[in-house]
């Protein structure tokens, strides 16, 4: 009998429909990615195709906008929102209006032509991780901004582009995004009650049950939640309560990529390289005003979900917010666990 | 300069692109083909679905036979099931039920390859009187709180069979966006006594910017806040929170506006993929949301692939503006 179960933080239920079910492997990405590839111009030696970069790594301090260079982050060639100008918000009748102020930055994470982030070397992911948090912490200075977005789209089902460089994007918002302020509002009634963070008490539970972890390593563990919304959806938590990625100890960026690149080669290897999104759920700049609530730091918990594309979204999912996964979560755990990512 | 708008009734902020709007020849869409082969809802085939629950059919001819103008079977793999009670727990933190629910499929039509632009007035109203004949029926069953009808067209939009369909969920709680815009709109009206979605369709008939098609009933239009390139909603004018009392004169009025709100956006993107859903207030609750809700049709065509951005925060980018998509639409009609 298919299942209905509730998101414990946001309330979102999905459907775990157990009857279709499944082999793990009938999910594999069985479409080929036909998509013509674009000269790439985030290779060394292109650097003067890309607007002029905001951040490096240059170990031996080359020029900027030259080659040998580590890691890289430039303005986006298409900015969704722009860095210049005063924030203004306005009324037209019943609607409400702002102009798109806000900042929209490229990570690019290697001078390998690599396309996959399972591909990269754990040192260079933690360098990676690094890059997104001195660039949160130099965009919270910017007053304008309430939140930054760091995200990935790995493959074109997922929105990646035709470029095949491995890059992820940082987005800085004037406001609040809806789905951040939902998970926030959930976490805060369970903290109102409960007086303990929802996710600390969900990662206990994971741990006690053991059905739905993939990996418990080094301070972090990474579950297949048990309300996912996709198949073989994966979340990563750092065990000890933190609300603020940003932090994270340099010891434990290592630790995390560590996670992170296994995760994503099981992902690699048991489901034929799918497309894949991932993003950085952090707390928002808790700057003193209005509307901040001080309990934030204690009820809130970072955490990373990646979600691979496996199937598509339908109507019913984008009109209701209710999903059907048609993968139970304790089958796509194990499924995931018993990879041996790193055997050739 | 990209302009952010927030939705009036769930708060929703999405970003506007107004410096290089995508016009249509920049969306890179999957459109749909016609495939055949052998097909479960064509004629002839009626022994490959489960037995059918409701059809209009020619005069004398038998269930699950050929001769019927629109039919419903149960979803053949359905994500819920229609037996047994309610039974709710909780497993730690975790809360859950079992999979209670309807989940049935309407075959709109017995021609494989025609879908709702294809076909004569009277066909899509036939398909809409089914619409409202099947939710009517599952509102009854007490187990039910929301009833929630859709079509996918195209395997972009996610249909897995081609012979044009809808589908039917009865589900035992109210999903978590009707909800929300539920809670939107009840608050507008506790605040103002004044439905918003009626404020709305006064906004958009005054300002004529955005709207698709009038008729005597409905309006069509993009609304000022939508989160896809070319999203449409098609409202009734006159407030009513529930669609399938809908009177039965406005049958033809919905069928009309919605086969040619369809075949104007067609114009711009051939067999565009798209799905629909019916929003309409929660059945077997007490009636106080009718006051504050009011049914509509949310139309979205799938032109774009949703990204990182748009799952991680609800936060959309929408390429097109919905004032420069009338505009578009506008040409064709012309």
């Amino acid at each position: 009998m298919p299942e209905l179960r509730k998101d414990p933080v946001i309330g979102r239920w999905v459907i775990i429909a157990t009857e279709r079910a499944n082999r793990p492997d009938q999910f594999a990405n069985k479409e080929q990615d036909l998509t013509p590839e674009k000269p790439c111009p985030f290779c060394p030696g292109h650097e003067s195709e890309t607007p002029s970069e905001i951040y490096a790594i240059r170990p031996n301090y080359s020029p900027k906008n030259g080659p040998g260079w580590d890691l890289r982050v430039v303005p986006s060639i298409a900015p969704i929102l722009r860095i210049e100008g005063e924030i203004e918000r306005s009324g037209r009748g019943v609607y409400d209006t702002m102009n798109g102020v806000g900042a929209h930055e490229i990570v690019i994470e290697t001078n390998q032509h690599i396309a996959n982030m399972a591909d990269i070397s754990e040192d260079q992911i933690s360098k990676v991780i690094t890059c997104y948090i001195d660039r949160i912490a130099d965009l919270e200075k910017d007053k304008r901004f309430k939140y930054v977005l760091v995200f990935k789209n790995y493959g074109w089902s997922a929105g990646g582009g035709r470029i095949k460089h491995s890059r992820s994007q940082l987005i800085a918002t004037p406001v609040n995004p809806k789905r951040v302020k939902e998970e926030l509002v959930g976490a805060r009634q369970y903290y109102d009650y409960h007086e303990r963070c929802v996710f600390c008490d969900m990662i206990k539970q994971e741990i006690n049950t053991k059905d739905r972890v993939v990996l418990d390593i080094d301070g972090f563990i990474a579950i297949v939640p048990f309300a996912s919304r996709f198949p073989f959806e994966v979340w990563i938590l750092p065990k000890k309560h933190s609300c603020d990625f940003t932090q994270l100890e340099m010891s434990q960026r290592l630790d995390l990529a560590k996670v992170m690149k296994k995760i994503l080669k099981k992902l690699k290897k048991g489901l034929n390289d799918p497309a894949y999104n991932y993003v950085i759920h952090t707390a928002p700049f808790r700057r003193q005003k209005l509307g901040y609530w001080k309990s934030i730091d204690n009820d809130y918990h970072w955490h990373i979900e990646i979600m691979p594309r496996l199937t598509r979204v339908a109507g019913f999912e984008w009109g209701t917010g209710f999903y059907i996964c048609p993968m139970p979560p304790e089958n796509a755990a194990k499924f995931l666990r018993e990879i041996n990512e790193d055997a050739i | 300069m990209a302009e952010l708008r927030r939705d009036p009734i769930v708060g929703r902020w999405v970003i506007v692109d107004n410096d290089k709007p995508a016009l249509p020849k920049d969306y890179e869409y999957d459109p749909h083909s016609w495939k055949g082969g052998n097909c479960p809802f064509c004629y002839g085939n009626e022994a490959m679905t489960p037995p059918e629950i409701d059809a209009i059919r020619e005069p004398h001819t038998a269930a699950n036979t050929s001769g019927w103008l629109n039919r419903v079977v149960p979803n053949k793999f359905p994500a819920l099931q229609i037996e047994g009670e309610l039974d709710r727990r909780g497993i730690g933190i975790y809360d859950m039920s079992n999979g209670i629910g309807a989940h049935e499929v309407l075959i709109d039509t017995p021609y494989h390859n025609k879908d709702i632009p294809d076909l004569l007035n009277e066909e899509v109203e036939r398909m809409i009187s089914m619409y409202c004949r099947r939710s009517s029926d599952l509102m009854k069953d007490k187990r039910f709180k929301y009833i929630m009808l859709f079509k996918n067209f195209g395997a972009a939009a996610g249909a897995s069979l081609e012979h044009p369909h809808s589908q039917i969920i009865a589900l035992p709680m109210v999903p978590k966006n009707v909800m929300e815009e539920i809670h939107g709109a009840q608050d507008y009206f506790d605040y103002r006594e004044r439905c918003i979605f009626c404020d709305i369709i006064r906004q958009e008939m005054q300002e004529k910017a955005r709207i698709i098609l009038e008729n005597k009933y409905f309006i069509s239009f993009f609304p000022f806040v939508s989160r896809f390139p070319f999203e449409v909603w098609i409202i009734p004018k006159k407030h009513a929170s529930s669609f399938c009392i809908m009177p039965p004169e406005e049958i033809p009025a919905l069928a009309t506006i919605l086969k040619d709100t369809i075949v104007s956006i067609r114009k711009l993107f051939p067999l565009m993929p798209y799905n629909f859903i019916i929003h309409t207030s929660p059945s077997n609750g007490d009636s106080a949301h009718n006051e504050g809700y009011h049914w509509h049709i949310e139309f979205m065509p799938k032109l774009t692939r949703v990204a990182g951005f748009e799952w991680g925060t609800g936060f959309y980018i929408v390429p097109t503006s919905p004032e420069l998509a009338a505009k578009l639409v506008k040409e064709t009609q012309k």
